[in-house]
C-alpha cells in the first residue's frame, strides 16, 4: 500500500518534475530572450545617444561660442591695429506702451515721474520732452544709445514699457577722425562714402569679417595732419582744407583728410555737407605746384641741360594775352632760380620749348587724365583740354593753370617725381613689403635725382622755407592759384597748396596740404600765398609725423646741392 | 541548479543595475560637464562684450583729436629735435668726458645738512588707499636718491651721472 502509494508519488513526481523542467527551461529561454532584448534595445539606446552627443554637441555649443564672438560687422583698423570702426553691442531705449496689454495704462507710475527718473540717469535728455512722449502713448524711441550700466539702472525703473532692445551699432572710437576715409554705415546697415562702401561685402562676410580690415592708415600721423590742417585753416579763415602723407614707394596712404569733416557716430544735415572728400573728390587748379613736374618733363626731355642757362623773365605776349609773374624778378632767370621765386614766365617758355605733345605726354602718364587712383567711391575727374593742345594751353598748363585735379593726383606725381621715377596708383589698403605695385617709370632716374636738389632749393632758399622744418630735410614747392569764378580768374579768392617731400635725400614720405580760400590775417602776416599759410603747416606736421614713421631729424645730413648752390648767388641765407 | 541560476538571475541583475546606473551617472555628469561648458562660454562672452566696451570706451577718450588738445593745454611736448638723438657710440661717449686739463672747476654749492622737508603730503595709491611706496621693495639706495635735497644734488657729481645713465639707457 505504502509502497503503491510511493510508487505512484514518485511517478507523478517524476512527470511532474520533467513539466516543471520543461516550463522552467521554456521560461528560463523567454527571459534571456527577453534579457538579450533589453541589452540590445539598450546598447541601441546608448549607442544613439552616443551618437546623439557626438554629433549634436558640437554642432550648437561651439558654433554658438564663435559666432557670439563674431561681430556683426567687421573691424576697421589702422595699419598698427587701432581699432578704427568696430560693431558696438549697444542698447536702445524704445518706448512700448503695448507692453502691458492693449487696453489701459501703458505705464503704472505717472509719466511725469518716469521722466524725471530718466533725465535723472540721462542728464541730457529733457524732462518735459521725455514726460510728453510717455503720455502721448505712441511707441518710439527715447535713446538710440545705451550703455550697460544705465540699461541696468532703467531696469530697476521697473516699468515694463520702456524696453532695451539690444542693438548693434556701428562705433568709431576717433570720432570725426578720419572720417571722410572710413565713411559711416546707415540705417539700413550699408557702409556708405568711405571704405565702409568699398569694403561692404568683406567687412558682412560671415567668413572674413571675424579678422580686421587693416587700411594704410597710420592713426597718430592721421591725427596730426587733421590737427595741424585744423590749426592752420582757422588761423587764416579758410573755407576748407585738404592733407595728405602719401609713402612714395608703395603708394600708401598714411593719412588722408579734408576739412571741415563730419561726425560718422552722428550723422546730421550739417554732417552730410560737408561730406564730399576734398582730397580725392574735388578737382582744384593747384598752380605753381605744376610747375616742378613741367621743369622735370624738360629735364627727362633733354630740353633743359644748363641749368645756368638764362631764360628770359620778361612777360610772355601771346594769343592775345599777357603771361606776366606776380612780382618781377628782374630780366633773366635760370631754372632754379625760377622756381625758387616761382617764376610764371620762365616756366611758360619752359613749357612752350618742351612742346604741347611731350607735356601732354607727361602729364597722361602722371595720370592727370583719369580718375585718381585710390579705392575710395568718390573720387573727381580731373578737367583736362582735349584734344591738341594750343600753345597758350601748353603754356598755363606748365605753370598749373588751365587743368584741374584733385591734391591725390598732385601727391602720387610727386611721390613718382622724387621716388626715382616710378609712377604708382595710391591705396587705402595696408601692404606687406611684396604687395608694393611695380608701376610705371615716368621719369629717369637722373630727372628725379636732379628735382629732388630742387626742390630742397626751394625749401631752403625759395618761398617754401616755412616749411623747412630743421632736419628733417624737407624738400617742397608752394603753389596759390586764383580760383576760377564767373567772369575769369577771381583775385581775392585763392587755393593754396603746398606739396613736399621729406628727407630728400632719399624721400620717403609726400606730404601735400591745401587751404581753400585763405584770408590775410595776422597769423599769415597778412599774407593770403601759400607760403604764408600751407607751407607753415607742413613744417609743423613734418617734426611731428617723421619720427613716427622713422624718418629721424638730422642735422649733419642733406641732399648735395652744391652743384647748383652757387647757380642762385642773390639769395639770402 | 536553481540556486545557481537564481545566483546568477540576481548576478545579471545586479550587473544589468550596475551598468545602468553607471549609464545614468555617466549621462549626468556629461550634461553637467556641458552645461558648465556653456556656463564657461557665456562668461567668456559676456566677459569679452565687457573687454569690448571698456577697450572702446579707453580709445573714445584717449582719442587723438583729445590728446592734441591735452597736449597743447597740459603738457606742451613737443617732437624731438635732431640734437636729442645719438648717432653712435662716438657721440654717446663725448657726453661723459671728463674734465679737460685747464677746465673750469664744477660749481659747488654750500650746503648745511637740514631736516628733510615735511611739505609734500603723503601720496596715496588710487588702487589700495594704502600710502605709495608702503609695499614698495625697492632698494634702499633708489629711496635715498629720490630724498637727496637739492643742495645735495647740485654740489654733487651724482646728478651728472644720472643724467648720464638715463641718456644710455
Amino acid at each position: 500500500m505504502n509502497a503503491l502509494t510511493v510508487s505512484t508519488a514518485i511517478s507523478v513526481g517524476r512527470v511532474h518534475l520533467i513539466t516543471n523542467r520543461q516550463r522552467s527551461l521554456t521560461v528560463a529561454r523567454w527571459r534571456a530572450l527577453w534579457l538579450a532584448l533589453l541589452f540590445v534595445a539598450i546598447s541601441v539606446v546608448a549607442l544613439v545617444r552616443i551618437a546623439f552627443l557626438g554629433v549634436s554637441d558640437r554642432a550648437t555649443t561651439v558654433a554658438s561660442l564663435e559666432e557670439a564672438l563674431l561681430p556683426p560687422r567687421g573691424e576697421i583698423t589702422d595699419r598698427n591695429g587701432v581699432p578704427l570702426a568696430r560693431a558696438f553691442p549697444a542698447y536702445a531705449l524704445w518706448y512700448n506702451p503695448d507692453a502691458l496689454g492693449e487696453d489701459g495704462e501703458p505705464l503704472v507710475k505717472d509719466p511725469k515721474q518716469v521722466a524725471a527718473e530718466l533725465t535723472a540717469i540721462f542728464p541730457d535728455l529733457d524732462a518735459d520732452d521725455v514726460a510728453e512722449q510717455l503720455a502721448s502713448g505712441k511707441p518710439g524711441y527715447i535713446r538710440r544709445r545705451v550703455l550697460p550700466e544705465d540699461a541696468n539702472r532703467v531696469q530697476a525703473i521697473g516699468e515694463l514699457a520702456l524696453e532695451m532692445p539690444q542693438e548693434t551699432d556701428r562705433y568709431y572710437p576717433q570720432g570725426h577722425m578720419a572720417a571722410h576715409v572710413l565713411g559711416y554705415v546707415d540705417a539700413m546697415g550699408n557702409g556708405q562714402v568711405g571704405m565702409e562702401q568699398v569694403l561692404d561685402k568683406r567687412l558682412t562676410d560671415p567668413a572674413r569679417r571675424g579678422e580686421p580690415a587693416a587700411l594704410s592708415i597710420d592713426v597718430r600721423v592721421q591725427g596730426a595732419l587733421e590737427d595741424e590742417l585744423r590749426r592752420g585753416m582757422l588761423a587764416v579763415n579758410a573755407l576748407g582744407a585738404a592733407g595728405i602723407v602719401l609713402d612714395v614707394d608703395t603708394g600708401e596712404v598714411l593719412a588722408l583728410a579734408s576739412l571741415p569733416e563730419f561726425n560718422p557716430n552722428k550723422i546730421d544735415v550739417e554732417g552730410e555737407s560737408y561730406m564730399f572728400n576734398r582730397v580725392t573728390n574735388q578737382v582744384y587748379e593747384l598752380g605753381s605746384t605744376f610747375k616742378p613736374l613741367t621743369v622735370a618733363a624738360a629735364i627727362d626731355a633733354g630740353v633743359v641741360r644748363d641749368f645756368g642757362y638764362h631764360y628770359d623773365a620778361g612777360p610772355v605776349p601771346i594769343a592775345g594775352y599777357t603771361i606776366r609773374d606776380s612780382h618781377p624778378l628782374g630780366a633773366t632767370l635760370n631754372v632754379p632760380e625760377a622756381l625758387i621765386h616761382s617764376s610764371n614766365t620762365v616756366t611758360a617758355r619752359i613749357a612752350d620749348e618742351l612742346g604741347a605733345e611731350r607735356l601732354r605726354q607727361t602729364m597722361i602718364d602722371l595720370g592727370m587724365n583719369e580718375r585718381p587712383y585710390i579705392e575710395l567711391p568718390a573720387r573727381g575727374m580731373p578737367i583736362w583740354p582735349d584734344g591738341e593742345w594750343s600753345r597758350i594751353r601748353t603754356m598755363t598748363v606748365g605753370f598749373g593753370h588751365g587743368i584741374a585735379v584733385t591734391p591725390l593726383h598732385l601727391a602720387s606725381a610727386y611721390a613718382a617725381m622724387v621716388n626715382g621715377g616710378i609712377w604708382r596708383p595710391a591705396t587705402m589698403h595696408k601692404l606687406a613689403p611684396s604687395e608694393a605695385p611695380r608701376g610705371r617709370r615716368v621719369f629717369k632716374a637722373s630727372t628725379s635725382a636732379r628735382m629732388r636738389q630742387l626742390l630742397r632749393m626751394i625749401a631752403a632758399y625759395g618761398t617754401g622755407r616755412n616749411a623747412n622744418a630743421a632736419g628733417y630735410r624737407v624738400g617742397g614747392k608752394t603753389g596759390s592759384a586764383e580760383k576760377p569764378g564767373a567772369g575769369g580768374y577771381q583775385r581775392s579768392a585763392l587755393i593754396s597748396t603746398f606739396a613736399a617731400a621729406f628727407p630728400m635725400d632719399r624721400p620717403r614720405y609726400v606730404v601735400v596740404a591745401m587751404l581753400d580760400e585763405p584770408k590775410g590775417t595776422t597769423a599769415s602776416s597778412f599774407q593770403r600765398t601759400a607760403a604764408w599759410n600751407a607751407a607753415p603747416i607742413v613744417g609743423n606736421l613734418i617734426p611731428r609725423i617723421g619720427p613716427l614713421l622713422g624718418v629721424r631729424p638730422d642735422d649733419a645730413r642733406d641732399v648735395d646741392i652744391s652743384d647748383l648752390r652757387p647757380l642762385i648767388g642773390g639769395v639770402d641765407k | 541548479m536553481t540556486v545557481g541560476s537564481r545566483m546568477r538571475q540576481i548576478g545579471w541583475a545586479v550587473v544589468l543595475s550596475i551598468c545602468l546606473a553607471g549609464f545614468v551617472v555617466l549621462t549626468f555628469r556629461v550634461n553637467a560637464v556641458k552645461s558648465e561648458v556653456r556656463l564657461a562660454e557665456r562668461q567668456i562672452i559676456a566677459l569679452e562684450r565687457e573687454n569690448l566696451l571698456l577697450e572702446t570706451e579707453f580709445e573714445t577718450r584717449a582719442n587723438q583729436q583729445q590728446l592734441a588738445n591735452w597736449n597743447r593745454v597740459e603738457f606742451g611736448y613737443q617732437a624731438p629735435r635732431a640734437d636729442q638723438f645719438l648717432d653712435n657710440e662716438r657721440e654717446l661717449a663725448a657726453l661723459g668726458l671728463p674734465r679737460a686739463i685747464g677746465g673750469p672747476e664744477p660749481i659747488r654749492v654750500a650746503r648745511a645738512p637740514t631736516a628733510e622737508p615735511a611739505s609734500f603730503p603723503q601720496m596715496v595709491s588710487p588702487v589700495t588707499g594704502q600710502p605709495a611706496g608702503a609695499d614698495d621693495d625697492r632698494p634702499e639706495g633708489e629711496a635715498v636718491a629720490s630724498t637727496r635735497s637739492l643742495a645735495d644734488r647740485l654740489s654733487g657729481r651724482v646728478a651728472f651721472e644720472t643724467a648720464f645713465a638715463e641718456f644710455s639707457e
